[in-house]
This record gives structure tokens, sequence and C-alpha cells, in this order.
């Protein structure tokens, strides 16, 4: 398996380079001038030239891509344009722990929740919960995050104000104690945590629910049942390993979501995440920032199905890599 | 083997590490924070009543006054960094005032000058006769925060910083007219005298009118013994950026990059004297909806530029919550290609656009537009029609006596008709087989101009005018703009206090870089040279009247609405003097009302 591993991750390494070569030349060629801010009446005409000439943007576009590639070579993606010149990992760096929090408290509720609907709906299969729990489902699948969190916020932080509405602490948090702080933190967290975990639970309770019956149906199940074996051992120990390898493919494609950010519910809840790094990099074409975001999260997509295969290997052993 | 470890694992030893990550991943976002003391809600409530919040849509670029670019960002550094004069707009004449401590530079008008001159650096100033040279004269009892002294050579070091093209600052403009701009390069040895610490001498190469010398060189300065060794290559990303020494009322007490920048009130400062309200939190709230819903709740104080459909439930919804607003600053306008653009793209040769290059036809557009419809639609009380684009606010300048072009499609067709366009079979207008039909481009996320487009088709078709609607991301719609693709767009603009036109209307085509349209009038560029070769504005007046009955003739665009820019603010506020010159240009003077005695 480890060969297999570093065979995937070698082959990873071009394919990474070529999305980042094609971003280079994508994003300089689409329209749109980083400079452009710089162009209003009151300014100067020299400043947007000046601003190009800083970030090396009046070079040919060959001689640009040559210069950026020895930088990357050496571990060097640049300062981002828009945010004071810091450099882009730093800008990242900041996002990132942010980003971090939300996404894997969602994804925590997100699989446990999901799990669980899933295994009731199946066990409970053309109930009058299954049904219930498959109307539910469908009801917050289909509807748009934004509007949900939206909703969520003018019910309970407006009409009944149980949560605050934006921001990641009260004003002054600072001094209320370490527990204080942190709990301050969660009632900030828990809005958005439901709105994405809602959004989410309802889709993998759907594939888990589809994946327990066809599995519950083999003929193992009923000859464990046939042994004795109590109902819940069958269910969890004996169906739910065999239903979750679908589910382990989305965890696999989960990891990018993980570090690339949550967009609408960082604009709609003012938190500084990468789904925000990213969009306003790209509306300000920032492109140090663009390239950097589109190596992370290429890796991260190369990385997660690297990671979902390893997972299907170690769930199921007849599955050899 | 994997199946027996992980049948081992018991339930409660799963919840045992699901609680464990969830509180290692909260302190991990919340790592950084300084924790000292224990929480409670009153601290929270103390907290609030010592604190204005203030909404903002992004976070500020630099809190640099050489390098920050941004409204933020200067509505920001303007309460960190001292000024060499204090300015203000007096509302009822429409021109700006600089004040010294000891200086004005007009009388001020009764009811006007709320802003005391006490935060001026400057004692007096003197204008040479020929007005070729102004000298400062410094008060000696300013000093920065880190207790130096503020003196002239912070004042050329700074100018310096403004006037280096590798630091290259957006402000840059402001040292057009010292000593060597005129041949590329301004001699700093030269332009700026610091005979001593308190005399600071300017020298200009033409004789500048003494407002205009007095607002370019009041630029405002960084402590030169703090910034002196920072090379100009990294000045944009030196991590002194991040600390700013100041001398105003307010200093910076933190900065969450977008998320908050907090400053305190600086208890030291005597330019003018420590701000009034203890905190300042301007938060950044990216989304419309949630700034309106934070107004509503109390968690921000100041919301800008609310949008006029909400106004009713937001202030039936809280009655602390006030709506202010600002002057007359801001207008739209329908663009229409005077010239052939590709023509003129491709040889340089400047020949009628085939639809617009009538000024009888853009005429018409105007009276074919019910502008009217659209303020009473969407803007209200808040939006006034726009003749040109001299503001009603500078009254001074401002020529009342124009009539608006009326909203009257029958002589909209008349017109049309005289320039030979006649309605054909589909009953689109036609001339020598070409039909009057068009795309009007507009930048998306504006829902005023959306609005505004949908009822502009609709008149157009009435008088039978095809006219197709387009929304584009607001990079490529400014790039297509400025490279002349783009036969009518609907765009608007915010006008500077100074008025200069040959940028917008100058008959170069290459160098006046907003002439959008490539609308050429000569006499439009002898006025504004006869203007500002008056050494007070005032008597520039009578060419500015006939300026604005040009372009109320030529109509090169269809001037749509003025719209006065409408902020919320929670009535706990007091003291706030909204002036078109800024939303917070005293806050410094504002105060709060502790929460148990607000008004509900």
């Amino acid at each position: 398996m480890l060969i297999y591993i570093l065979k995937r991750l070698l082959i990873a390494v071009p394919l990474i380079f070529g999305v980042l070569t094609l971003t280079f030349f994508i994003i300089r060629l689409a329209p749109g001038d980083p400079a452009a801010f710089f162009i209003q009446p009151g300014i100067s005409p020299n400043v947007a030239e000046q601003i190009r000439a800083q970030y090396g943007l009046n070079d040919p576009l060959p001689v640009q891509y040559f210069k950026w590639l020895a930088s990357v070579l050496q571990g060097d993606f640049g300062r981002s344009f828009s945010r004071s010149q810091q450099p882009v990992f730093d800008v990242i760096a900041e996002a990132l722990p942010i980003t971090l929090t939300i996404a894997l408290l969602t994804l925590i509720a997100n699989f446990t929740f999901g799990i669980l609907i899933g295994i009731i709906s199946a066990v409970r299969q053309n109930t009058f919960l299954d049904r219930f729990m498959t109307v539910t489902a469908l009801f917050f699948y289909s509807m748009p995050e934004f509007w949900f969190a939206l909703m969520m916020i003018i019910l309970l932080a407006l009409k009944f104000p149980f949560f605050p509405v934006s921001g990641l602490n009260e004003i002054g948090a600072e001094s209320y104690g370490p527990l204080g702080f942190l709990l301050d933190r969660a009632w900030h967290l828990a809005l958005p945590v439901t709105v994405l975990s809602i959004n989410g639970a309802a889709g993998i309770a759907r594939y888990v629910r589809g994946s327990m019956l066809e599995v519950i149906r083999q003929d193992y199940i009923r000859t464990a049942r046939a042994k004795g074996l109590p109902e819940h051992v069958v269910i969890f120990k004996h169906a739910l390993r065999n239903a979750l390898l679908p589910v382990i493919t989305l965890m696999g494609s989960s990891l990018p979501f993980i570090f690339s950010g949550a967009l609408f519910i960082e604009v709609i809840f003012a938190f500084p995440g990468m789904g925000r790094v990213t969009v306003e990099a790209i509306f300000a074409r920032d492109y140090p920032l663009i390239i950097a975001n589109t190596f992370i999260s290429g890796s991260l997509i190369v990385l997660g199905n690297l990671f979902a295969d390893v997972l299907y290997a170690v769930a199921d052993p007849r599955i050899k890599l | 083997m994997c199946e027996k470890s992980a049948g081992r694992v018991s339930s409660v030893f799963r919840l045992t590490g699901y609680l464990l990550i969830i509180a290692t991943m909260l302190t991990l976002s919340s790592c950084n924070r300084d924790n000292n003391s224990k929480g409670n809600a009153s601290k929270n409530r103390a907290a609030m009543d010592s604190t204005l919040v203030i909404s903002m849509l992004g976070d500020a670029d630099y809190l640099n006054p050489v390098i920050g670019a941004t409204v933020t960002s200067s509505n920001i550094f303007g309460l960190i960094y001292p000024s060499l004069l204090q300015s203000e707009f007096d509302t009822t004449t429409g021109l700006m005032n600089y004040m010294a401590l000891e200086k004005k530079l007009r009388s001020v008008t009764p009811g006007q000058g709320k802003k005391a001159p006490k935060g001026a650096i400057a004692r007096s100033w003197r204008l040479s006769d020929d007005h070729k040279s102004l000298t400062y004269i410094l008060r000696s009892d300013a000093f920065w925060d880190d207790g130096k002294p503020i003196v002239s050579a912070d004042f050329k070091f700074s100018y310096q910083l403004y006037g280096n093209p590798v630091i290259a600052s957006a402000r840059q403009q402001y040292l057009a007219e010292l000593v060597g701009a005129d041949k590329g390069k301004v001699d700093f040895d030269k332009a700026i005298e610091t005979p001593n610490d308190t005399t600071l001498i300017f020298r200009f190469f033409k004789p500048v009118p003494e407002q205009l010398a007095l607002f370019h060189t009041s630029l405002t300065p960084l402590p030169a013994h703090r910034w002196k060794n920072v090379k100009p290559d990294e000045f944009r990303h030196s991590p002194l950026n991040l600390t700013p020494l100041g001398a105003g009322p307010y200093k910076l007490k933190s900065w969450q990059q977008q998320q908050e920048i907090s400053l305190v009130s600086s208890r030291k400062s005597n330019l003018p004297k420590p701000g009034n309200i203890p905190a300042i939190s301007f938060k950044v709230v990216p989304d419309y909806t949630v700034r309106l819903t934070e107004l509503q709740t109390g968690a921000v104080d100041v919301v800008e530029n609310i949008k006029p459909e909400d106004f009713t439930a937001l202030l039936k919804a809280n009655r602390k919550i006030d709506i202010k607003t600002v002057g007359l600053r801001v207008y739209d306008y329908v663009g229409w290609s005077n010239i052939d653009q590709a023509e003129y793209r491709k040889n340089g040769i400047v020949k009628p656009h085939a639809l617009f290059g009538s000024a009888t036809v853009r005429v018409a557009l105007t009276n074919a537009i019910d502008r009217q419809a659209i303020i009473d639609g969407y803007l209200k009380q808040y939006g006034v029609i726009c003749n040109n684009d001299i503001s009603p606010s500078l009254k001074w300048a401002y020529n009342n006596k124009i009539t608006p072009h009326p909203y009257d499609p029958a002589k909209a067709s008349a017109l049309l008709k005289s320039e030979g366009w006649l309605p054909g079979s589909d009953g689109i207008l036609q001339k020598n087989g070409k039909k009057f039909s068009f795309v009007l481009y507009t930048n998306a996320g504006n829902a005023r101009r959306n609005y505004a487009s949908v009822i502009i088709q609709q008149n157009l078709r009435a008088i039978g005018i095809d006219c197709k609607l387009d929304v584009q991301e607001s990079n490529v719609f400014f790039e297509n703009l400025q490279s002349g693709k783009l036969d009518a767009w609907m765009a608007g603009w915010s006008i500077g206090l100074e008025i200069d036109p040959l940028d917008s209307w100058g008959s170069d085509l290459k160098k006046s870089r907003f002439n959008f349209p490539g609308y050429r009038n000569p006499r439009i560029d002898e006025l504004s040279e006869l203007a500002k070769q008056k050494m007070d504005p005032v008597q520039a007046r009578p060419y500015w009247l006939e300026y604005q009955e040009i372009l109320h003739r030529d109509q090169p665009i269809t001037f749509l609405y003025w719209i006065r820019e409408t902020q919320g603010f929670n009535k706990r506020i007091e003291g706030a003097e909204l002036n078109i010159s800024g939303t917070f240009y005293n806050v410094d003077d504002w105060r709060l009302r502790p929460s148990a005695n607000i008004a509900q």
C-alpha cells in the first residue's frame, strides 16, 4: 500500500503543477486589471502604472511565467496584491484556523446526524418515520444555504435573539476569561454550524439510507439474525460497516471543503475564512493569492481522493491496493 | 485486525473523543487572544456602552496615509494621525474652508464652523503675493504618541514618500504644483524647505490659488523618526504599517484583519483632544442584510448606504434607529458613445457614432427617459434630478437657472424624426436601413441601476428604440468601458469637492482618461482653463455657469439623478454632524448615551 501511495503522490506532482500553470495563464488572460482600483478620478494616472511595475505585470507573459516559476520552485508564492502585500501563505494561515473550525465541526455534525438518520430511515423503511425523515431531509437538502442562513438569522437572532448575528466574538470578549471566551465563540458558531450541517446531514442521510437498504437484504445479514444476534449488533456491527463504503468516498471528497471554506456562510456571518479569501482574491484579480489558493485546493482534492481510496482498503479487506 | 480494534472502541470513549475535538477546535480558532479576567454579561454591557461600533463592507487596506487608498482606510487613519490644517465644507456656500489655529481661509458663516481648529498643527500660514510660495508656522506643543515633537521635517519627509514612484502613493497628484513637478520630478530641496522645526515652506512652479495650495499642502504626515530606515521598496509591506504611530484623538488598539479594527481614545492627545467615546470598533460585515439586522439588534451603531427600499421596515422595526443623509455627491448616468469607438481605436479617426453621434438624438433620449419615475419608484426623497456633473451642494458654482429636460416622449419622437429616424415595419426606428437598436450595459450587483435600467428600457421601447440589457461583472465592465467597447452603458460617479472636469470632458481623448463617451467641445476646455487661472474660485463662477449650459445642451450623457447617501444611526449616538466631506468627519466629538437611557 505504501508503494501505491507514493506512486499516487508522484503522479500528483505534475498534475498539480499543470493545474497551476493553467491557472496562471487563465487568470492573466481573463479581463480585469489588478491595478484597476487606482484608475479613478483624483488619483494620478501614474499610480496604476507604478503599481503594475511593482507587481511585475508590465513584463511579457512568458517572462512573467518564468519569473513566477523560479520563485514557486523555491517555495515562494509571492505577496498578495490586495491584502497589504502580505506573503500569500500568511493570508491563508490567518484564514485557515477559522475555516478549519467551522468545517470540522460541521463535518462531525454532518456525518453523525446523517448516518444516524440514514440508519433509522433504512431500518424503519416505508414507515411514517422514514417518510417524514425523507421529506424533511429533501426539504433541507434542496434549500439554498445563503437563504436558509438569512432565515435562521431573522428567526433566531432578530425575532428571538438567542444567538448573535455575525462575527466570531462579542465586542469586548477578551475580558471574559478563557472559558467565557470559548463559550462566547461557541455561541457565535452555533448558527453557522447548524445551517451548514443541517444541509449536509440531509445529503449524507440519503446516501446512508440507500446503501443500508442494499446491505440489509444481503444473505450474511440474514445469517447474523439467524444466529440469534441482537438487532443492534446486526445493524451497527454487520450492516453499517459495509454500508459505509460510499460514505467514505464522501469523507474523502469533503477534505477540500474543510480547507476551502463555505463562502456564503462566511460572507453572511462575517467570518474571515478561506471562502472569502478566495472569492475576494478573484474579484480583486489578486493573482498570487488566486494561485496559492488553487495550489492548496488542488493538492487537497488529490489528497482527498487518495485518502478515500486508502480508506476503502482499510474498511474492506477485499479491496487490495 | 482493524475490525477487532474498531469493535473495542466503546461509545463512551468515542463521545469523549468528539467533545475533546470540539474543545480543541474552539481553542484553535480562538488562539492569539488575550484572556486575563473573568467575564460576565455586565462586562459586555459596559463594553457596549463605551464602544461605538461602525460596520464596514470590507477591511481597510492600509492604516498609513501615504498608501491607504480606500475611503474606509482614510476614515480610520484620519482619527489616528494629526493634520496640518482642519478643513470643513460650508454647506451654505458649498466651499471648503481651511483652518489653522489662528487663521481661517474664509470667515465662517453663522450656523457653520462645527469643527474647532484646535486639531491643526499649523498656527498660521502666509501665501506670497505671487502665489508661488506658502509658509506655514507650526505650533511647538504637538507631539506624536511616543512623546517626540511633531516638526516641519516630518512634513518634508512625508511629502518625499508621497512623491516616491516606488511607493506609488494614490495621493501623488497633490504634489503636481511643487517646484520640479513640471519637469517630471519634484525637486524636494527647493520645493519644501524647513529652516527650523516650526517653519515649513512649500514652493510652486506656477501661481496657485490659495484654496488649492492649502488643500494640496495639507497631506497627513508620518513620523520621520519611525519611518526613516524603511526602504521605499519595503514600504508597502513594512510591519510598521500594522502599528501606526499617530497623534490624533484615537490610537490603534488592535487590528484583526478582515474582522475588526479597534481604536481607543488617545488620552494624551491635544490634536484636538482625546476622542469623547472611549473606544471605536470598525467591524467588517460583508453582507448587506446582516448589516441591517445588526443595526436593528443594536450590535452595530452605524451602517452606511442603506437602500431607500429598506427604510420603512427598518424604522418600523426599531425606533432606536435614525436615518441621516449627507450632501449630493454621487450621481448615476447613462453613457452614450458620442464617437465611433471602433473606428477611433483602429485608426485614431474621430467619427460621430451611428446612433448617438448627434446632440439632438442624445437630447431626445434624455427626453424619452422618465427620470422622475425612477426617483419616485426607488430613491424617493433621497434622489434629485441631475442636469450635469456640478452638484447642487456646490452652491457657489451650481447653475440653478437650468430647467431639466422634461420627460416628453412626443418631443423625443419629434426630435428623432427631425434627425431622420422613422419607424420601420416592426415599430423600431430606422435610418438608412440601420435600426435604432443597442445594448445597455451595467455592472452586476447594483439594485438601483438594475431598477433604473428596466425603466429606461421600457421608456425607450415606447418611442421605438430597441434597448437590450446586459449586466457584467464589475472588473469586466470597467475594462470594457475603458477600452471603448461599449456603445451605451449605465454607471455612476462620485464627484470631488474641487471642480476639475478635464479628466471627464477634455477634448484630447488621449489625456482625458474618463471621457468614455468621447465627447469633444473646445469651449469646455477653454472654460476649464479660464477657471483654473482665477486665484479665487468664486470668481470662476461665470465660467462654470456657462460650462453647465453647454453640457445641458450637448447632453454628452444622460445625467439621471443625484443620490443623497443615507446612513443608519443608532439613536444612542449624539453630536453626529454629517457632512458632504464624510460621514465620520467629526466622530471624535460624538458621544454615546448609556444603554439604560435610550428612548424606546
